[in-house]
């Protein structure tokens, strides 16, 4: 990779959040945002020389993921690299031939020639690497979501509340332009008050790796076993979740759901069609669907306001009295009369007046090119935000700035993600737990 | 075969018809620029609308007066 694309890869998400501090008035911005606080150009150029010595615990699909974002960081050098699996351990030793490698993440753990740790392994275990990581003096970055049962989550938050250890959990959106900006425009009210929240995510795949042997299974499939894996919510639904409560800047206090296993019943323990409703005190819902046997409407986190819709995912708003349609002044003047001459005819009534969707005009979170994560991957997209908070992640780890709201908002997501599986599995309504509750959250 | 003469003073009649049509239409659009809050330049743009409001205006007006004629021609038989 050459220099001009090292620098590129991490000073544009910095000089855009440093330019938007400045034009829209910087601890205003930062006030709603404030992990970004310390991701600045200025910041970086501090470092000076200084590199963080990284490790990589699970060299998997994601670990790889990561390992890519890794290599061009002029602040990070990647000296170690662990993973039970042999052949994902070789691949990742391939395009870190300088790293020494570990099959035992406490043996890794042990050295002093390492500051931080990126954990990409299955669910189960990110909580028992978290705590050894933290206890052994390390800085942490862990894929999301934070842990797979809430005593666990619970855990690494009390723990985190002790410690000077950095702790990063991969939401990766809070990193990413386009909810940045999008986040701003909600919070100053360009849509109006958010009345609603509707996610979704749609693949048609079915999860699975290939697995060389069966007693690999559980192991490589990880994804589908309720031992290792919260399923659809905790692999994809928590990113979303942090999404809605990050625009309403609140907690939802109650959620009911369904799962099941429509499609690929294929030994599989958890769901592949999940759908849920989450409630916030104030009667706002979000409401949340995934589905990996159908693909048609991809990914989406559409926040509802009375005046607009900002769909982040696709990086687009639309305004609902919006005098830029397309429709001329004598258009809409002539589709008015129209409408109330056919409201006014008895015949059968309005119900013969089709309200189909109207066609709204796209306006642009961000002019100009930007990424866009259609969510059919099952590693990781382009420019989501995910080498961004890497990049945070090993800055922290060379200055010790524990990041502020991270932890918290992985800690309320995840939460979120396994209440809803309580709830599909339960068939009933379920409240937020009060044991549960931190002080950051508002319900 | 009866001739039907058009007389200057008929076509006159009807082509002031039509300009009246025409203006009412414009200034229709006119209003919805306004009311709507859109680009001043549709008063030239949407054109094509003023001229199709103009013609069915004029069409409707003229099957009424023509519905007016044949009655009042029934009434002065009867």
């Amino acid at each position: 990779m050459s220099k001009k694309q090292v620098k590129k890869v991490d000073l544009g998400l910095r000089q855009f959040i440093k330019d938007m501090g400045y034009i829209t008035g910087g601890a205003a911005m930062l006030g709603t945002m404030p992990w970004l606080q310390s991701f600045t150009p200025d910041k970086l150029n501090e470092l000076k020389r200084e590199k963080a010595r990284i490790a990589v615990i699970g060299t998997g699909s994601r670990g790889q993921y990561h390992i890519h974002n890794l290599l061009p960081m002029e602040h990070v050098e990647i000296v170690a690299l662990c993973d039970i699996y042999p052949p994902n351990l070789e691949v990742a030793a391939k395009l870190c031939p300088q790293a020494k490698k570990y099959v035992d993440y406490r043996k890794l753990l042990e050295s002093p020639d390492i500051d931080g740790v990126v954990i990409a392994t299955p669910l189960n275990w990110h909580a028992p690497m978290v705590l050894d990581a933290l206890s052994a003096g390390k800085h942490v970055f862990c894929e999301k979501s934070m842990a797979l049962t809430m005593e666990q989550c619970k855990a690494i938050y009390d723990t985190y509340q002790t410690t000077d250890r950095v702790l990063y959990f991969c939401m990766q959106r809070m990193f990413d332009e386009k909810y940045i900006k999008g986040m701003q425009m909600i919070h100053t009210g360009m849509i109006g008050d958010v009345v609603g929240a509707r996610c979704h995510w749609f693949r048609n795949h079915d999860w699975r790796r290939p697995v060389p042997s069966p007693e690999l299974e559980k192991q490589i499939n990880w994804r589908l076993y309720r031992e290792s894996s919260g399923g659809l919510m905790t692999e994809l639904a928590s990113h979303q979740l942090e999404v809605c409560n990050w625009a309403t800047k609140r907690i939802p206090q109650s959620v009911v759901g369904m799962g099941d296993i429509v499609y690929w019943k294929d030994g599989r323990e958890v769901y592949d069609s999940v759908s849920l409703t989450y409630r916030y005190n104030s009667g706002v819902k979000i409401t949340y669907e995934s589905l990996i046997s159908n693909k048609f409407d991809g990914m989406e986190d559409q926040i509802l306001g009375n005046k607009g819709t900002m769909n982040l995912a696709t990086g687009k708003y639309f305004l609902e009295n919006d005098n830029t349609s397309g429709n001329s002044g004598i258009e809409q003047l002539l589709s008015q009369i129209g409408n109330k001459v056919f409201a006014a005819v008895p015949a059968a009534g309005s119900s013969w007046r089709p309200e189909t969707k109207k066609e709204y005009k796209p306006h642009y979170i961000i002019e100009g090119d930007y990424n866009i994560n259609d969510g059919l991957s099952m590693i990781g997209a382009v420019k989501d935000g995910s080498d961004e908070i890497l990049s945070s992640f090993c800055q922290a780890c060379i200055t010790g700035d524990k990041g502020k709201d991270i932890v918290e908002e992985a800690y309320s997501a995840t939460m979120l993600c396994l209440l809803g599986n309580q709830a599909m599995d339960e068939q009933r309504l379920v409240e937020f737990p009060e044991e549960y509750k931190i002080p950051y959250m508002h319900f | 075969m009866k001739e039907i003469v058009i007389t200057a003073k008929r076509i006159n009649k009807e082509l002031l018809l039509l300009l009246a049509c025409f203006i009412f239409a414009f200034l229709l659009n006119a209003a919805a620029v306004i009311i709507y809050n859109t680009p001043g330049i549709e008063i030239f743009t949407q054109i094509g609308y003023v001229v199709a409001i103009t013609l069915v205006l004029y069409f409707f007006i003229t099957l009424i007066r023509a519905i007016l004629f044949f009655v009042k021609r029934l009434f002065r038989r009867a």
